[in-house]
């Protein structure tokens, strides 16, 4: 194990708090740039149609919502609504536009503007992949517009994350779009080579170029409506450069050299010593984002009808019993000192610490103990019958399972590598099987494999907003997603709580309600959790106005507020 | 010579037509399929309709023949990773990397065939360090040489550590991105060059050796013509039938050195290009690049034909030129 190491750089980490080394805030200054890394290529700059990471930040920087849930305080503010009002049931919520505010090309913004969004979204020829993310009750929020700056939504059901949602729906132009979406070629309409002078935005920033493999070049939108603490324009920058740079380890060198300001995501746990001596010669600035919202996970295929009487180890495999004791046999924080290199802690759920709002800390926790392991196993009749190290069955099926995981990726190999050690200690012996993405999620769709470790996201902080997670008829239910009745009495509880708890506007009864969730999933297990990733960022020491988040973008998410120093 | 092109020709449609076709369909029997990059819990009805826009709910042979009939049109499908058609991400990538590749080839003739001939002809330090030097060169897989040529550029700041332009090319004319592109290119093309190089200078070598034992060189040494002069104009003529014969195959070893210094340079060329879409099996780009993979090589193998025939009359005499 590499537990020492990963001590010491956590510690070195630990104690050097990178906020207390800020110098005294200087004057912002305006204008200037940042360069920005981006891994990818935008496949669109139409968000509505295109999921992917590098078109969600063109997004963030470009277009603006009717509210937005700040990265850092996960609190709702008003945006492009600068007011608004909802009814005592939480069906209707009236929201007041801000007056003033244009599109980038001087065109006026409007509450028609807000109904096209609405519209678009929701239309099945526009294929929206932010549809579903927008649904309550199942039905697709209404809207109408009594005036120019006013809206009235209307939900089909009660909503906790109430307003929240509206996070999730960027404003388009009604008068750039609105002839796509009427001669359905709205999924293809702003694709990438749409001239940049077509895509207009009420965000701080608008594209003024796309060189396709090489970099996307944004200038400061001269209409934006937001000001400065002072009563100044904002964005304090003139331009943000998103050079697409592939490979990581090119990346961090160029921020290392200077090349890159920020990049888009944070650091992997073996670039914090690198990063660290670049920050003690005044390079870089290396911050500390806080616990991640998602780790990684280890589960078992438990469907029913693709194991039940066609896997023998399906009888031992689906008891709670049999995950318990894997649980008691992972000691989690050598775990987190092995893979994350000791930036991490450990985690007994899918909700971190990092997820300040909904973290329980006095979950079921299953102490690291391999008596207690193999007690647990006892009771499901497992035992080394024929003393080769293996547990067996009384049929004779041994408890050996093949794990699939993410080839390339650190953190799983090491992972898999410890669960691998630990697991054989109690006789519980795993082969892991690195594939491909695209090749893992076939065999995961196919609920082809025994057991996978991976990391799966978590699109929302808020619980409602994973319901595809929770519900036993989600597709995110990965261990058995898309069941037409729960296969089991736990999930059956579990749909009840939480439908009730996405429905409820009473705060403190969500949180109780689904404190009750992650206690059931506690103590069943369907997926497995050891430690959740500090993370880690690190930016050019010129750039000012910096409010880290957790989710990503890390910081670029404010970008309107962003400077930088000569 | 007109019967030389024709023959060429064929073989390079020919090759186009089975390298691209042997690419589209591995990739669509390789487990898993592009619409994996939506994630891992995109809704069952977005899957669907991604499959649908790329004929991956159709049968792969079914597939191919709608895609040769389409390619016979020179529409060669979309891009699922760009979302734009192949045939302008192809050549607009392959654009980059002939600029990337002349150069290379350039510096790796430059450097190779001098050294081989030094090192081929002379005993002692300066050979010993050349040839030590070059297996090295040879030693070292492209990724390493690549992150230590950025590593050096992002270190000492001599060199742009990475990409094909600056942002500042965006104001400036056609000079100011020449000129920009010429300061980007040193990095990329001496990680790409390095092996070549090495590969030419050890076959310069052993090839100039072999020549200096040949009959014509000891009846010039004979007639008391200068060392110097006979390695110019006798030995080296003579050896450079097994180099031309290579040129070929190092056109095919630059487009498979481009897959990894493209993409860790981030050179927006069909290496890295091709790279992605193998990665993300992203089916029409991957049979797109192919088929510009397929038409460089066959075009890089007459070259290297004509170069032969150009340094040997027995070749003019075989291929009738």
């Amino acid at each position: 194990m590499l537990a020492g190491a990963g001590a010491l750089i956590v510690l070195v980490l630990v104690l050097r708090s990178p906020s207390s080394e800020e110098p005294a805030a200087p004057a912002i200054q305006r204008g200037g740039q940042v360069i920005a890394s981006l891994r990818s290529e935008p496949r669109s700059f139409n968000r509505l149609v295109s999921r992917d990471y590098a078109t969600e930040i063109l997004t963030l920087l470009t277009q603006g919502r009717l509210a937005r849930i700040n990265r850092a305080t996960f609190e709702l503010e008003p945006w492009l609504a600068e007011a608004w009002e909802s009814s005592a049931d939480g069906r209707t919520h009236t929201l007041h536009l801000r007056p003033g505010v244009t599109w980038s090309d001087g065109t006026p913004f409007t509450a028609d503007d807000v109904l096209f969004s609405l519209q678009a979204v929701f239309d099945p020829k526009a294929q929206s992949v932010l549809a579903s993310t927008l649904l309550v009750g199942g039905q697709p929020i209404k809207g109408t517009a009594p005036d120019a700056q006013t809206v009235v939504l209307t939900y089909a059901a009660p909503s906790g994350p109430g307003l929240r949602l509206l996070d999730n729906l960027p404003i388009l132009p009604r008068h750039k779009l609105q002839t796509a979406l009427a001669a359905g070629s709205f999924v293809s309409a702003w694709n990438n080579t749409t001239p940049p002078s077509e895509l207009v935005g009420t965000g701080p920033f608008v594209i003024r170029e796309y060189q396709p493999g090489q970099r996307v070049v944004l200038d400061r939108n001269p209409r934006y409506w937001r000001r400065a603490p002072d009563g100044g324009a904002l964005p304090y920058l003139d331009r943000v450069i998103l050079e697409i740079v592939p490979e990581q380890n090119a990346e961090l060198l160029r921020l290392q050299a200077g090349d890159l300001d920020l990049t888009s995501s944070e650091l992997r746990p073996e670039d914090y010593v690198p990063v660290r001596a670049a920050e003690e010669q005044g390079r870089l600035r290396l911050i500390e984002l806080g616990v991640g919202t998602d780790a990684d996970a280890f589960w078992f295929c438990l469907k029913p009808e693709v194991k039940q009487g066609k896997d023998p180890r399906f009888a031992f495999v689906r008891q709670p019993a049999f995950r318990r004791a894997l649980s008691h046999a992972i000691d989690r924080e050598a775990f987190a000192e092995t893979v994350f290199l000791g930036a991490a802690v450990p985690v007994w759920g899918p909700i971190t610490p990092g997820n300040t709002q909904w973290f329980r800390p006095d979950l079921p926790r299953y102490a690291h103990n391999d008596a207690v392991a193999t007690g647990e196993l006892s009771t499901l009749e497992l035992a080394d019958r024929d003393s080769n190290g293996v547990l067996e069955d009384a049929n004779g099926t041994e408890a050996r399972f093949t794990v699939l995981t993410q080839r390339g990726i650190g953190t799983y190999e090491r992972g898999t590598a410890v669960l691998r050690e630990e697991l054989a200690k109690i006789g519980v012996i795993i082969d892991v099987v690195p594939l491909e993405v695209g090749a893992l999620i076939q065999r995961l769709l196919a609920c082809d494999y025994d057991a996978i470790y991976y990391r799966p996201i978590l699109t929302d902080l808020d619980p409602a907003g994973n319901l595809d997670f929770w519900l036993s008829s989600g597709s995110g239910h990965f261990w058995n997603f898309g069941q037409k009745t729960p296969a089991t009495e736990w999930e059956r509880r579990i749909d009840t709580l939480m439908l009730e708890q996405a429905a409820s506007l009473d705060p403190e009864r969500r949180r109780q309600q689904f404190g009750l969730v992650q206690q059931i999933f506690a103590e069943n297990l369907p997926v497995l959790y050891f430690a959740a990733p500090r993370l880690y960022y690190a930016h050019s020491t010129r750039l000012r106005g910096v409010v880290p988040s957790v989710q990503r973008p890390p910081v670029l998410w404010n970008a309107d507020s962003l400077s930088v120093t000569n | 010579m007109t019967a030389f092109v024709a023959r060429r020709l064929l073989f390079a449609v020919a090759l186009v037509f089975v390298v691209s076709s042997v690419a589209l369909l591995l990739t669509r029997l390789a487990p898993g399929d592009v619409t994996a990059e939506l994630g891992p819990f995109a809704a069952p009805e977005e899957i669907a309709r991604a499959r649908a826009r790329l004929d991956l709910d159709r049968s792969p042979l079914e597939q191919w023949a709608l895609w040769l009939v389409r390619a016979g049109r020179f529409d060669f499908g979309d891009s699922f990773l760009y979302g734009r058609p192949v045939r302008g991400l192809v050549a607009d990538a392959a654009g980059n990397t002939a600029i990337l590749a002349v150069v290379a080839l350039a510096v790796a003739t430059a450097l190779g065939i001098p050294l081989g001939i030094v090192s081929g002809s002379r005993r002692g330090a300066a050979a010993a360090i050349i040839r030590s030097v070059s297996l090295v060169c040879l030693s070292l897989p492209p990724l390493l040489t690549s992150l230590l040529l950025v590593f050096v550029a992002a270190t000492t700041r001599w060199l742009p550590a990475g990409g094909m332009t600056s942002v500042e090319t965006l104001d400036g004319g056609w000079g100011t991105w020449l000129a920009d592109v010429a300061i980007h290119l040193p990095l990329p093309a001496l990680a790409l060059a390095l092996p070549i190089a090495a590969t030419f200078e050890r076959l310069q070598a052993q090839s100039i050796a072999e020549a200096l034992q040949q009959p014509c060189v000891t009846a010039a040494t004979a007639r008391g013509v200068a060392p110097r002069e006979i390695i110019v104009r006798h030995a080296w003529r003579v050896s450079l039938r097994p180099i031309c014969g290579v040129y070929g195959i190092a056109i095919g070893a630059l487009l498979s050195g481009s897959f990894v210094v493209e993409f860790v340079t981030a050179w927006p060329g069909l290496g890295r290009l091709m790279y992605e879409a193998l990665r993300a099996r992203d089916i029409y780009l991957v049979a797109g690049c192919a088929a510009m993979g397929g038409l460089v090589l066959a075009a890089g193998m007459m070259i290297g034909d004509l170069l032969l025939a150009i340094a040997d009359p027995r070749v003019r005499e075989q291929e009738s030129l």
